[in-house]
């Protein structure tokens, strides 16, 4: 994947384009807000890194221009810790993820990943299929193996979420953003609670396990 | 408008112009009646007295002359004269039985009324008796009119007073409403509004215009503090971003693997401290109100299901209880984010002080139409001298500084609670302890 990373600290960006680089990612760096806009406008990236604080042009400013200029590229900011409006003011600028100041390398990973393969909104689907597992999204019906399995409400979602993501990394914030809803960090382990019980209504004793744990990093459902 | 201090001084002043008019028409009457007797017994005196020189200079029959001529005349005095032996010789009191000097005569007058003459007696030469008296009335109608004019007086005062007064006081009252809406909005976090001034100069609007400067100042003062906590916020990420960088880095170089588990326990302590500066931040813009703007209308047992249903398998496998009691789902502005993490903060604080395996419920309730969220659990409780100062940041409880947790939950819950006008306390919950959050029935 080709991407660009707006971000002004050399040190920072030095290692996130080498880190990204080992993950199989092509990176352009910008230094700047003007350099990082040249950069977006004339070229096609795949997903774009933009720091909300950067000297001179602000993130927000080349996001909103970007986005004047009906450039479509999914962006994901870097916001500073503590701020509250961040998150709402970034996704209104045109944001399509937020991630807050210092992050681990393991979720900016996930988030980008999970950007790039993001499918087109127009894109409905009435059924998600991984392996032997099957959602009906019309029926809110679960099966493996053509057996079928009850699920509360709030495991169906977490594992529709991770069959749209079939194949990549989710992190534990991201699912506690995208199902729960909640942009905060609990110290009690709900996902994991979550994650346990669903593995468990998903085990066959024949076949493989399809959700599996990526250590420091987060989940991946995936096919065998 | 009746606990005004402007409706009070008008009631006030108009009470006592009242009383100054009573007490000014009851002197100026007593004064008028006293200096009129004493200008109508000199004109008795004088005709008395012209009267008996008329007697010394042309004898009895120019007196009898003089008082029957004065009888015809309009608006003259009454007179009499008789002799010794008390027969009547001239004059309309001549018939009268009055003693030598004042006296006072009583006769029924053409109506109801008593007719009261004032007399004053002399004796002339020869055994003479002389009268000269007044009618009482013409001083009486004088009365009359003065206590008539001091009593509209009286009322008009009153009238006055009352519907300038209540005038008055609405001025007042509507100028000081605005003065104290500016604060109210200001003390809900709109720290841009500012006191209306009218343009009178006045001393109201005086005081309008010392309040704006205070609240310029304020505004200064709130807008340093951010500058100051931006900047700390931005100056610190860029050393800890490079810093926890660092650390991942090394996770991965090889020569390193064997400290994995070092650089991870840094790494989480690094994380942990980074929790606690951006709870620091939040409740500090949580405290200045920034998030009213998000404001909308939401159900409280709505918000306390998610967090339960979130909840409950972790609290289960935890050996826990968590359940929701909604006896009522009241509605209320506010930001479902902050209020779900102010729930979470309680929820999780009660799993993990409540002992082994407490049972921990959510209330959701109205008490007198304002509406209640209660986490109750059943584990040792807190005592009463720390529950207060468990809202403080940094505040712990000496039996659970060992366990993890950043001391900033309850302060997030307070500042939440304060941010929607409702009012975070703990109580005993014998056994165990409540954490209650209560809001004013303003908020529905």
């Amino acid at each position: 994947m080709k991407l660009l990373l707006v971000e002004d600290d050399s040190e920072t960006a030095a290692w996130l384009k080498r880190a990204l680089n080992e993950a199989g990612h092509t990176v352009d760096c910008a230094a700047s807000g003007r350099d990082g806009l040249l950069l977006a406008a004339g070229e096609t990236y795949d997903v774009i890194v933009l720091d909300r604080m950067l000297p001179q042009l602000d993130g927000l400013s080349i996001l909103r221009t970007i986005r004047a200029s009906k450039v479509q590229t999914p962006v994901l900011l870097l916001t500073a810790m503590g701020g509250i409006d961040d998150r709402v003011e970034g996704l209104e600028a045109g944001g399509d993820d937020y991630l807050v100041k210092p992050f681990a390398f393991a979720e900016l990973l996930a988030r980008v990943g999970a950007l790039a393969r993001r499918p087109p909104a127009q894109d409905v689907r009435t059924a998600l299929k991984v392996a032997d597992l099957e959602m009906n999204l019309l029926t809110r019906a679960v099966s493996r193996g053509g057996i079928r399995i009850d699920l509360q409400p709030r495991e169906f979602q977490l594992l529709e979420y991770l069959m749209r993501h079939a194949g990549r990394v989710v992190t534990r914030t991201m699912m506690l953003e995208s199902v729960w809803d909640f942009h905060f960090d609990p110290k009690t382990n709900i996902v994991e609670t979550h994650m346990s019980r669903l593995r468990g209504k998903l085990h066959r004793d024949e076949a493989p396990e399809l959700i599996h744990t990526i250590r420091g990093a987060g989940y991946c459902l995936r096919e065998p | 408008m009746f606990r005004s201090s402007s409706l009070r001084l008008a009631t006030f002043y108009t009470v006592a112009f009242a009383l100054a008019v009573v007490v000014l028409g009851v002197v100026t009457v007593l004064t008028t009646r006293n200096a009129l007797g004493r200008q109508f017994d000199g004109r008795i005196r004088a005709e008395s007295a012209s009267l008996a020189q008329e007697y010394r200079t042309e004898g009895l029959l120019g007196v009898v002359q003089a008082v029957r001529e004065r009888d015809r005349t309009p608006g003259a005095l009454d007179f009499g004269l008789r002799d010794a032996a008390g027969t009547a010789i001239a004059g309309r009191l001549a018939a009268t039985p009055a003693p030598l000097g004042w006296s006072i005569l009583k006769s029924r007058g053409t109506d109801e009324d008593v007719d009261r003459t004032r007399i004053y007696a002399t004796r002339l030469p020869g055994g003479y008796r002389l009268l000269v008296g007044d009618d009482t009335e013409r001083a009486e109608i004088l009365d009359g009119a003065l206590i008539k004019s001091f009593t509209f007086a009286f009322f008009g005062v009153i009238v006055l007073g009352v519907v300038g007064g209540y005038g008055l006081s609405r001025g007042v009252h509507r100028r000081l409403a605005s003065i104290t809406g500016a604060a109210e909005a200001i003390i809900d976090g709109d720290l841009s509004r500012r006191v209306p001034v009218h343009g009178a100069d006045d001393d109201l609007d005086r005081l309008a215009a010392t309040l704006n400067r205070m609240l310029d100042r304020i505004a200064g003062l709130m807008e340093n503090l951010r500058h100051v906590s931006n900047d700390i916020a931005h100056d610190l990420r860029t050393p800890l971003t490079r810093l926890r960088g660092r650390l991942e880095a090394a996770l991965v170089r090889p020569g390193l693997a064997e400290h994995r588990d070092l650089l991870e326990g840094a790494i989480v302590e690094l994380d942990a401290l980074l929790g606690a500066f951006a709870a620091l931040l939040r409740i500090a813009q949580i405290e200045a109100g920034a998030r009213r703007a998000a404001f909308h209308r939401i159900g409280l047992a709505e918000v306390a299901a998610t967090v339960v249903e979130a909840f409950a398998p972790s609290a289960e496998d935890a050996g826990a209880t968590l359940r929701l009691e909604a006896r009522a789902n009241p509605h209320i502005e506010g930001d479902p984010e902050l209020l779900t993490q102010m729930l979470v903060n309680l929820v999780e604080n009660a799993l993990r002080h409540a002992g082994p395996h407490p049972d921990i419920r959510v209330v959701c309730r109205t008490v007198a139409d304002a509406p209640v969220l209660s986490v109750i659990d059943d584990g040792p409780g807190v005592p009463v001298a720390e529950r207060e100062r468990l809202f403080d940041r940094f505040h712990r409880l000496e039996s659970s500084r060992s366990t993890a947790g950043s001391g900033l939950g309850l302060a997030l819950v307070s500042a939440v609670a304060k941010l929607h006008g409702a009012e975070a306390s703990l109580h005993d919950a014998r056994p165990g302890l409540e954490a209650r959050i209560a809001f004013s029935r303003a908020a529905t």
